[in-house]
């Protein structure tokens, strides 16, 4: 099927996010009047803008094509993966810890092979991010992994 | 204080050893970042920010200034050597720049590119100052509908002005309005789409939102980067040192630049990137042989490089006077300001006199840093375009991570960033700008405020926008825009069907 579909799926998740957040307002917060606006006019107000564009980007995309661009699932995956484990792992794991599990898994998707420059790497950003933010910056962090 | 008075005072406080450490790391790392495709200065400004919790909000501005502006002159460089603009502000470079660098005058473009830089922000500095006293003198007759009307302006004219989808600018804008009213309701205590999550009270955290879309957003696109090409030449000191000729040709561009600059940068809504593009338009209009121009014309380089970093530093004069930033990166200052609990505005000049001049006066400081470091230090820049991204990358991440985590010290926020991140990345691959997501989330809150302030006084009359010649004026301008920017989309779609 030829269609821009960047625009038409862009377009109509803003007028989703438009409708949902003007719905919400409207049912849970107090919207005033003009003179005395509530919590809720501005939102309302927004949201209901924000569905217009939506649309308006959305349905001159039905009739035309546009070359998709190409989504890297990979690095998606690999890098939103390296941040989650830093985040949940920095308890646990210590700063070197985490850092050092960031770091090899979000090197998974370069484009380089081999497993020696990434333990290489990892270690060198272990070196600089103690240095910097334990010692340089007195951040206080556990910085080894909690043994159980 | 008279302007010689605050200048010299400004001199006094940039001067101070630490003052100078930090303006000379701000303008070192702008140059890095500048000089790195793929990672930019509102990337690089976010990932300072949480380190300038450390110091105090005067040198913070003055570093992250630096980065600012120090990336525009790294920006050049990337864009003459490898044709990959380093920064959007200095894309155009390319076209002229790049040409040069291919007949073996790299060096001569470099040159061109810094100096003209230089001139721009010397030329850039002496407006700030004019301009800054003038607008905090005007801004006293400011009411609420004026500066509602006078954000709206900025806002209707990052997205319309520039942009090749107006719609689409106008749906990041408004998304960005709407985060911004996430957390609580500063007039009713009211807790808005907060769904119970207390992390949320004070709304995004503007680190993790800036850092997602921007730093994360920006490393996903450009891991798997195809390997770059260098121009490979010997960039010695002398092969730097223009002729006589390239002279003669620089200083009319260099100068028509530096105004436009200086004028489109402290216009809300418009900034830097646009005034090189108008530059250079400008540049290939009047030339007397306007075929050179994409072939290497040395004017190509001048003028736009002195453009943009002329309008990088008059963008402060709205931002530190109204309070009002004029595009996404001067609405990245003001959050580090806030956060800093420093809330600029008429006042700031009188209140915080070392924030204003030794602000002034880094730049005078830094830019010539700038210029003495980076002639000499070119080779060492070449050499960094040819340190592979993914030995970068790794880095930023963990930097990225850590820099957020120390604004509260709450994992959460690293999450929000990878939530952000991913739709970051979205929206810039199906072009939708994330910068004017990132002004709307700046402006939303003091937008809001303003509106209800404005329509409170007026008894929810909403003349009362066009009865003050301030909010008039500012009203028309929007106006203006809008039919302009249908005018212009009614006009495409005439010339599709003819």
């Amino acid at each position: 099927m030829r269609r821009d579909w960047p625009d038409l799926c862009g377009g109509l998740a803003l007028a989703a996010v438009g409708a949902g957040a003007a719905g919400w307002a409207i049912v849970h917060y107090d919207l005033g009047t003009l003179r005395q606006m509530g919590p809720g006019f501005f939102p309302a107000v927004l949201g209901a803008v924000l569905v217009a564009l939506g649309l308006i980007v959305a349905l001159p995309a039905l009739g035309r094509a546009a070359p998709a661009p190409k989504l890297e699932a990979g690095v998606i995956v690999a890098v939103l993966a390296a941040i989650l484990i830093f985040g949940f792992g920095l308890s646990r794991l210590g700063l070197a810890g985490a850092t050092a599990a960031c770091v090899l898994v979000a090197t998974v998707p370069a484009p380089r092979k081999g497993l020696g420059w990434r333990l290489l790497l990892s270690v060198g950003v272990c070196a600089l991010t103690v240095l910097v933010f334990s010692f340089g910056l007195q951040m206080s962090l556990p910085l080894w992994p909690r043994l159980p | 204080m008279t302007t010689w008075e605050g200048l010299l005072f400004g001199l006094g406080f940039a001067l101070q050893p630490e003052v100078l450490i930090y303006c000379l790391l701000g303008v070192v790392l702008g140059t890095f970042v500048g000089v790195l495709p793929g990672v930019g200065a509102m990337a690089a400004i976010s990932l300072l920010l949480p380190i300038t919790f450390y110091i105090t909000p005067e040198a913070a501005l003055i570093m992250l200034a630096g980065v600012y502006y120090g990336a525009q002159y790294g920006g050049a460089v990337a864009s003459i050597l490898l044709r990959l603009p380093g920064t959007p502000q200095s894309a155009i470079t390319t076209l002229d720049g790049y040409p040069m660098a291919r007949d073996g005058r790299g060096g001569v473009a470099l040159f061109a590119a810094m100096v003209s830089s230089f001139a721009g922000s010397v030329f850039g500095i002496v407006v700030l100052v004019m301009l800054a006293s003038w607008l905090s003198r005007a801004a006293t007759a400011f009411g609420a509908a004026d500066y509602a009307a006078m954000m709206i302006l900025g806002l209707v004219a990052a997205s319309t002005i520039g942009t090749a989808r107006p719609a689409k600018g106008f749906a990041m804008v408004t998304l960005g309005l709407l985060l911004g009213c996430i957390g609580t309701d500063v007039n009713s205590g009211v807790q808005r789409f907060t769904f119970g999550q207390t992390e949320l009270l004070d709304g995004i955290n503007l680190v993790a939102l800036a850092m997602g879309l921007f730093g994360v957003a920006e490393i996903i696109a450009n891991v798997r980067d195809p390997e770059r090409q260098t121009v490979d030449q010997r960039l010695g000191f002398r092969s730097l040192m223009p002729g006589r000729d390239d002279l003669r040709r620089m200083g009319w561009p260099t100068l028509r630049g530096s105004a436009l600059g200086s004028f489109f940068g402290a216009l809300p809504g418009t900034g830097s990137t646009l005034s090189s593009f108008l530059s250079y338009s400008m540049e290939s209009r009047i030339a007397r042989r306007p075929e050179r121009f994409g072939k290497g014309a040395v004017e190509g380089v001048a003028g736009p490089e002195a453009a943009n970093n002329a309008a990088a530093i008059t963008a402060f004069a709205p931002t530190l006077t109204l309070g009002i930033p004029g595009d996404p990166i001067m609405a990245l200052m003001l959050g580090a300001l806030v956060i800093h609990g420093v809330q600029p505005g008429p006042m700031m000049l009188e209140a915080r006199p070392e924030m204003f001049w030794g602000l002034v006066a880094s730049f005078g400081i830094g830019n010539l840093l700038l210029l003495i470091l980076n002639l000499p230090l070119i080779g060492i820049w070449v050499a960094m375009l040819r340190i592979p991204f993914h030995l970068l990358y790794p880095a930023i991440l963990v930097f990225l991570c850590l820099g957020v985590y120390s604004v509260r010290g709450l994992g959460y926020d690293i999450v929000a960033v990878a939530v952000i991140g991913l739709a970051g990345y979205l929206l810039t691959l199906a072009a939708f700008s994330p910068a004017l997501l990132l002004l709307g989330f700046v402006l939303g809150p003091l937008i809001e405020t303003n509106l209800r302030r404005a329509f409170l006084i007026s008894r929810g009359d909403p003349m009362v926008f066009l009865e003050r010649p301030i909010a008039a004026g500012f009203v028309a301008a929007t106006g203006a825009l809008l039919l302009l920017s249908l005018w212009q989309a009614w006009r495409r779609r005439s010339d599709k069907r003819a």
